[in-house]
């Protein structure tokens, strides 16, 4: 008798077991773009505009936009949720494993191949009726970051570059009164800040997005121009010769090991307004950071110093993509019309962000001249490679690089190394 | 680790007399199932299958996406482990992880629970102290951590500008094996009181009329430590270590804090490195057969170490 | 040594004092985070260091408790607890009751099997669970956390409890079936009154174990306002940028309730594992 209970349970249990794992998850939710414009809709919406403790941007966002969007839109809420960009796409992968993303993203401008390729994003060419209409209006070079393959995945949500900002007192201590125009006078202030405990330059790793700058103004480059290959590129004399001038910083302990990924040293936005760093490469946003942390910090905005290469920094922004598998398409895609218009990209633009939308960028630049080191810069800005494997080239590149930097290889066996890794990245997977 | 784990000792010991003597003479029947028929279930679905699973998982390049197919990769993704020096790097940094941190907690949490072992109004207050880390989140003690080990941190401040023992700053999460000796200082720090409160509660069963003859007949402390305290506390001691070791392997959420693996994956210990695979990179099947290989041998350390000290136990009684 | 365990009177003051030092080495740390919650960003990490806030702000547990979301976290963490700590609690001490008092065909092996949980560390099974509770449909819900909370625990409960039942003597029960009640009316009216030292002691693990659980809830949580307190410090601190201020503000608020609890029940604590990991 028991003997036969006992299977009983043991069958009960594979069976319960076995059924759970074949149930699909979700609870039969209305079919895509089906959604009734009179039923009242939550879109979901997920972004880093509160990265660092800045406030600026999600108080425009959710007490002036989103309201708007809301008033204008009767039956559509937005529910704006902020992730800390430290762990925003390790959440996004291991959201679209589970099944969990929400409606709306806005994604660095690198990730958009990454999860296009997943399958995890719907196109917007087709989704979206006037599409063209948009995409017309924004910066091209900021359009390109959301195709992939054969499909525009999102549309440009804002703009950034890196530009050089400076603390005037710390450089004052080098005699400088000006921040330096090209790398070679960055170089030469280094060894003077070094003896009185100040850091001529400070970042906080070894990707692309910190280190093409350097090697783009001094003449190098991470691959040829149609991301075919790193070698040859990567390991080019100029692009040694760019990495070798930070290396042989760092060692002079004239750029502190925060580059290569200590945990424990002073962040850029904390070490800069206390003087412990004289200049790091930074975006438009961190004046939000500031005046919240420290009201009475007065930074210095100029240009990436220049090289041989010239004075080229690297194009961030962000793209708002929708996802594939969102229950409420019709009003996402209302949202991400609002995201293109006037309102939405000159607010934000007084935060920090600027307008990836033609006109407009003029017209912020006129209205907050604080961008305008930043749209000077953009002139000249290129953009990262844009292949799904993006943050698998900036985990080589930044491991390959700390070889170099602490010295356990030298600057071309890493660079020749790291090129070989990247190479298989490069080409489509297809 | 949970806080109080039990010994595995006693798993393999057969179920007590006393449930014998509640025999009931008409058989149960069906009572027993329906009293673990709940728990019983939950357990194997939650439980048993997924370790099944993980199996399962770590032959495949397993997809986790709609639409895209998992392959079949029969022991690949082990053969791949092999080869690949982040896996190694990280196995012998857990291992760097439990040499420093078991043996120094057994040896401070046995000597605070042998000065705790006496009756003084004082004594609960400092039993307090010591076991209050135990019970605070990893979360929050990892953060306390990576800010006192920063590099404008205390502990710089005081090696250099009060102790003067080193003259410039150290950066301790920047480098490999610093950052793995701050890691191991909290691991430290935070078990200590777990093994005295063991300790203590296995002296209290050291009798003490036979500390008070082997004193009588002269023996020094160290060797009445040696003769009857050791081994009266001996299953005690076997407990702690073989839990210890398993909370060696275990270690994740003071890395993943301090410093998320970096730098360059220096730092990797076997589950940041598990997790980072699957839930940052989605290489589930990889993660899944890293996970098998580290239980499997937990489950070999564990019964080695049983083994050892049913051994010691044996011929020292 | 010998002069400790003598107690002669520089022996005992030795013995303190060696006590005091490691006491202190045990709290400053979190005397210092205390310190630092009351800190604006500026005076954090100065060199040298100021242990006594100057000036002193309370806007960090007003950034926290007001604007930041933390009594929200502060329900969440404690609903979860609260449900997987009592769930897990009823149904291992069904279990443990089975166990302990009745014979059955496969009791041996189904124990040895649920002792396979002691052995096992939850963090090997997460990628699988992670897998499962998809398909449950438990991701981003507390449910997923109340669920795998109580699996996670029952091994470790059920184990103790049954100790703890198998020692009660037969005859109580015997004569409590004489008077015609039955094994649920047994259970509750009789094991589990008697147990409540026991079930005391596996309640406060449970909830402590359950309160400060980071890992899993890291996981499947996507959701801010679903996170626990644990998830929802370690958001605050960034790999780039710090505010320690609020992250220690949320932690002194986190630990407040672990503190008390445990000061409250520390007789429990010692009891648990003195019963359990020593005797025998």
């Amino acid at each position: 008798m028991s003997h036969r209970l006992s299977r009983l349970v043991a069958t009960t249990a594979a069976a319960l077991v076995l059924a759970a794992c074949g149930s699909d998850q979700k609870p039969a939710s209305p079919a895509p773009g089906s959604s009734d414009s009179t039923a009242p809709v939550t879109l979901t919406f997920w972004g880093t505009y509160g990265n660092g403790g800045n406030r600026t941007q999600t108080d425009v966002l959710q007490k002036s936009l989103i309201p708007a969007f809301e008033a204008a839109n009767p039956g559509v809420s937005v529910d704006y949720v902020d992730v800390p960009y430290d762990s925003f796409l390790q959440k996004l992968e291991t959201s679209a494993s589970g099944g969990q993303l929400p409606d709306l993203i806005r994604a660095d401008l690198g990730w958009v191949p990454r999860f296009a390729d997943d399958g995890a994003l719907e196109p917007l060419d087709t989704a979206m009726p006037n599409f063209q209409k948009f995409a017309d209006k924004t910066y091209p070079g900021s359009l390109a970051t959301n195709k992939w393959e054969d499909h525009y995945y999102g549309l440009p949500l804002d703009t950034n570059t890196r530009v050089l900002i400076s603390n005037p007192e710390a450089l004052a201590k080098a005699g400088l009164s000006k921040p330096p125009k090209t790398i070679e006078e960055l170089v030469a202030a280094g060894p003077k800040l070094a003896e009185q405990n100040v850091s001529v330059f400070a970042d906080s790793g070894l990707q692309t997005w910190n280190v093409l700058p350097w090697i783009w103004s001094g003449g190098g480059s991470l691959t040829d121009e149609k991301l075919t290959t790193a070698t040859g590129y990567l390991d080019s004399p100029e692009t040694v010769a760019a990495v070798q001038m930070l290396v042989d910083l760092y060692q002079q302990q004239a750029i502190p090991n925060l580059i290569t990924g200590n945990k424990g040293g002073t962040p850029t936005s904390d070490g800069l307004p206390k003087g412990s760093y004289a200049t790091i490469l930074d975006g438009p946003w961190m004046a939000g950071v500031w005046s919240g942390q420290y009201p009475d910090f007065e930074p210095t905005y100029s240009p990436m110093p220049e090289g041989k290469g010239g004075s080229i920094s690297v194009v961030g922004g962000e793209n708002i993509v929708l996802t594939a598998e969102s229950p409420n398409k019709d009003a996402a895609l209302k949202f991400i019309e609002f995201t293109q218009g006037e309102q939405f990209q000159l607010e934000m633009a007084a935060t920090g962000q600027m307008p990836s939308v033609v006109g407009l960028g003029d017209a912020a630049a006129k209205k907050y001249p604080e961008l305008a080191p930043f749209a000077e810069q953009l002139k000249t800005a290129r953009s990262r490679p844009a292949v799904p494997d993006g943050s698998k080239i900036d985990t080589i590149l930044n491991d390959a690089l700390t070889q170099a930097f602490t010295g356990k290889a030298s600057v071309k066996d890493a660079l020749t190394e790291a090129a070989k890794q990247i190479d298989p990245l490069l080409s489509p997977s297809s | 680790m949970t806080v109080l784990d039990r010994p595995p000792v006693r798993a393999s010991a057969p179920v007590p007399r006393t449930a014998a003597r509640a025999r009931r003479p008409r058989g149960a029947g069906l009572t027993p199932w329906l009293f673990l028929a709940p728990g019983m279930i939950l357990f194997l679905a939650a439980i048993i299958y997924p370790m099944m699973q993980a199996f399962q998982m770590s032959l495949y390049d397993w997809k986790v996406l709609k639409g895209l197919s998992s392959e079949f990769l029969g022991f690949d993704n082990y053969r791949r482990a092999f080869d690949d020096p982040i896996f190694w790097r990280a196995l012998v940094n857990s291992g760097v992880y439990m040499a420093i941190t078991v043996p120094i907690q057994v040896v401070l949490g046995l000597l605070v629970a042998i000065l705790l072992n006496r009756k003084a109004p004082a004594r609960a207050l400092f039993r307090v102290l010591f076991y209050l880390p135990v019970v605070t989140s990893w979360v929050v003690v990892s953060l306390m951590f990576k800010y006192l080990f920063a590099d404008n941190g205390v502990i710089n401040w005081a090696l250099r500008d009060v102790t003067g023992l080193t003259d410039g700053n150290i950066s301790w999460l920047g480098d490999r094996w610093t950052a793995m000796a701050a890691i191991s200082v909290l691991g430290i720090w935070k078990g200590v009181g777990w093994s005295m409160m063991i300790f203590l509660a296995a002296l209290q069963g050291v009798p003490r009329d036979l500390e008070e003859s082997a004193a009588v007949d002269g023996a020094g402390a160290l060797a009445r430590f040696r003769a009857v305290t050791l081994p009266a506390i001996f299953p005690a001691l076997a407990f702690v270590v073989v839990m210890l070791v398993i909370g060696g392997f275990n270690v994740f959420t003071s890395v993943l804090v301090m410093t998320d693996g970096g730098p360059a994956q220096q730092t990797q210990v076997l589950l940041t490195y598990m997790y980072q695979l699957a839930f940052a990179d989605g290489e589930y099947g990889y993660g899944a057969a890293m996970a098998v290989l580290l239980t499997i041998a937990v489950f070999i350390i564990s019964i080695l170490q049983l083994r050892a000290f049913r051994g010691r136990m044996g011929s020292a009684t | 040594m010998s002069a400790l365990v003598t107690g002669s009177r520089a022996g005992t003051a030795a013995r303190w004092g060696l006590l005091a030092v490691g006491s202190i080495v045990m709290v400053l740390p979190f005397l210092y985070m205390l310190s630092t919650s009351f800190k604006e960003q500026t005076f954090v990490l100065t060199i040298p260091p100021q242990f006594i806030p100057q000036p002193a702000t309370l806007q960090n547990y007003r950034d926290a408790w007001g604007t930041q979301g933390f009594p929200r976290y502060f329900l969440n963490s404690l609903v979860v607890t609260v449900l997987s700590t009592a769930g897990s609690l009823l149904i291992s001490s069904m279990m443990a009751y089975a166990f302990a008092r009745f014979r059955f065909r496969g009791r041996e092996v189904l124990f040895r099997v649920l002792l396979i949980g002691l052995m096992v560390p939850t963090m090997m099974l997460i990628i699988p669970q992670f897998l499962l509770a998809k398909y449950l449909g438990l991701l981003d819900s507390m449910a997923g956390l109340v669920v795998f909370y109580i699996a996670g625990s029952l091994s470790l409960n059920t184990f103790l409890l049954r100790g703890f039942f198998a020692e009660i003597p037969a005859e109580l029960e015997q004569a409590m079936e004489m008077d015609g009640a039955g094994p649920v009316r047994r259970f509750f009216q009789l094991i589990l009154p008697l147990s409540r030292p026991a079930l005391a002691t596996a309640t406060i693990f449970s909830f402590l174990a359950n309160w400060d659980e980071f890992a899993w809830a890291l996981t499947i949580i996507t959701t801010p306002e679903k996170n626990t307190l644990p998830v929802a410090i370690n958001l605050f601190h960034g790999q780039n940028s710090t505010l320690w201020g609020l992250v220690f503000a949320a932690s002194v608020i986190a630990i407040i309730p672990v503190i008390v609890i445990f000061l409250a029940f520390q007789r429990h604590f010692v009891q648990g594992l003195t019963s359990g990991a020593v005797k025998g």
